[in-house]
């Protein structure tokens, strides 16, 4: 089980490793690059707390290995907000109290944006299905859809 | 969870896959999205020692077209299929089929080749495929060879693919004029589901527009293999569309089923859901094919 040299585009930066095959994207992200915003629930692509952006499409990190991976460009949480600036979507989402315990609250924003990015003015639907790979046992949802509505809007006008 | 120590092959074409594939025997497993996979790697019920990749492999990932047909690439995912506008009229099935499976995050990785070679009952995408009357392409050390999806498919998870043996493409007809698909699925919940039971059927109409030129019913989770209807089939060809004969034939689809009881619905229930969910997929292949 040779190491594989990999290359990680994560958040606009380049990261060179080596990867053990059995390596997933996830344990990857969290322990050899410490982005731990990244979370891993059931580690089984049920939950979507792992959920990245690989070349902006949302995935769960914990079925991608991450010598697939290589060559990608990956959008994790810590690459959402500009410095001290909060993406639309976490803005909306705290002034809407859509987060509880906030472990499914990465894949939930990550999810959201990459929502926006292809549909700025999303129906209540639109939403829903976008954040169905993500479960939240917290909310009830109905606050995270509201966030949603709320950043699309904001950012519609801006 | 830890995934099982393992080597990976990153072929750059078919015949070294098959090469890397021959080498390894059972001992080697193919991977593309590996969203059902590694679950089961990671759940300790399949630990191959060699993985191979299809990443390297150019051409596996589009919808080529062929003499009089469609050559869909074992690596699309079901996000793409979904969105894919080359698949209309009846090819339409497919992309319905693609769009209900999983997640965003599993349709973004999921792909057909996979979903038809993992071979699940109930796979979303397996059912429409046997509506559209699909052939998979299978390369191998004796050459390629073509096989109809309906004797693909041997039981839960098994296929007449054999270890050292590639999928490179299912073949389709190409989308004819006045022709529509429906897809219907019933689980407890919209997403993440493996389906109670789930239909799919097409429908070629006539140039009348009102007679059944010809018509094909799928259906999954209701017996070992995703199974077509040959009794459907044989009570709306050359019958006039319509509520009668879509009732006549979703009668004969939920005889034709073989449904047992599990932890998802009872043998009874799956057949009674057979012919509402017939019946449906019907009305809307038929709106499909009438363009409205």
């Amino acid at each position: 089980m040779d190491k594989m040299r990999i290359v990680l585009t994560v958040n606009g930066q380049d990261h060179e490793l080596l990867a053990a095959p059995n390596r997933t994207l996830a344990q990857t992200l969290r322990e050899d690059l410490e982005l731990t915003g990244t979370k891993q629930g059931c580690e089984v692509g049920d939950c979507g707390s792992c959920t990245v952006l690989m070349d902006g499409e949302p995935v769960n990190s914990c079925l991608v290995l991450a010598v697939q991976a290589s060559g990608k460009a990956i959008t994790t949480i810590e690459g959402v907000a500009e410095g001290n600036q909060l993406h639309p979507v976490q803005d909306a989402m705290v002034e809407h109290g859509a987060v509880q315990c906030g472990f499914c609250t990465p894949g939930m924003v990550l999810s959201a944006v990459s929502l926006l990015d292809k549909v700025p003015d999303p129906g209540d639907g639109e939403i829903r299905q976008a954040l169905s790979g993500n479960l939240c046992r917290c909310t009830g949802y109905q606050k995270i859809v509201e966030a949603v509505q709320d950043a699309a809007s904001k950012m519609e006008r801006s | 969870m830890l995934l099982p120590r393992f080597s990976y092959h990153q072929p750059a074409s078919v015949a070294e896959a098959l090469e890397v594939l021959g080498q390894h025997g059972d001992q080697a497993a193919i991977i593309a999205g590996g969203t059902d996979l590694l679950v089961n790697m990671k759940h300790g019920k399949l630990a191959p020692r060699h993985l191979v990749g299809l990443e390297g492999i150019d051409g596996l990932e589009e919808i080529g077209a062929d003499n009089g047909s469609l050559v869909v690439g074992p690596r699309l995912t079901a996000s793409a299929l979904a969105a894919s506008g080359e698949l209309s009229g009846a090819a339409q099935a497919l992309a319905l089929g693609a769009a209900s499976l999983g997640s965003p995050q599993v349709r973004n990785r999921a792909t057909v080749g996979g979903n038809v070679c993992t071979a699940r009952p109930a796979a979303d995408m397996c059912v429409p495929l046997l509506v559209l009357g699909a052939k998979a392409l299978l390369a191998g050390p004796d050459g390629p060879r073509e096989l109809p999806l309906d004797e693909f498919f041997l039981g839960p998870g098994q296929t007449a693919k054999k270890p050292g043996e590639l999928l490179t493409g299912l073949s389709l007809p190409r989308p004819a004029e006045g022709s529509g698909a429906g897809y219907e699925k019933l689980g407890l919940r919209k997403a993440l589901e493996i389906a109670l039971v789930n239909v799919a059927a097409a429908i070629w109409l006539e140039p009348d527009g009102k007679t059944i030129k010809q018509a094909k019913v799928a259906l999954g989770a209701v017996a070992p293999v995703p199974m077509l209807s040959p009794g459907a089939e044989a009570a709306l060809t050359g019958q006039t569309a319509g509520e009668e004969a879509f009732a006549q034939a979703a009668e004969a689809a939920a005889t034709d089923a073989k449904p047992i009881s599990d932890h998802r619905g009872s043998a009874q229930y799956r057949r009674e859901v057979v012919q509402v969910l017939t019946r449906r997929a019907l009305g809307q292949a038929w709106q499909a094919a009438l363009g409205q």
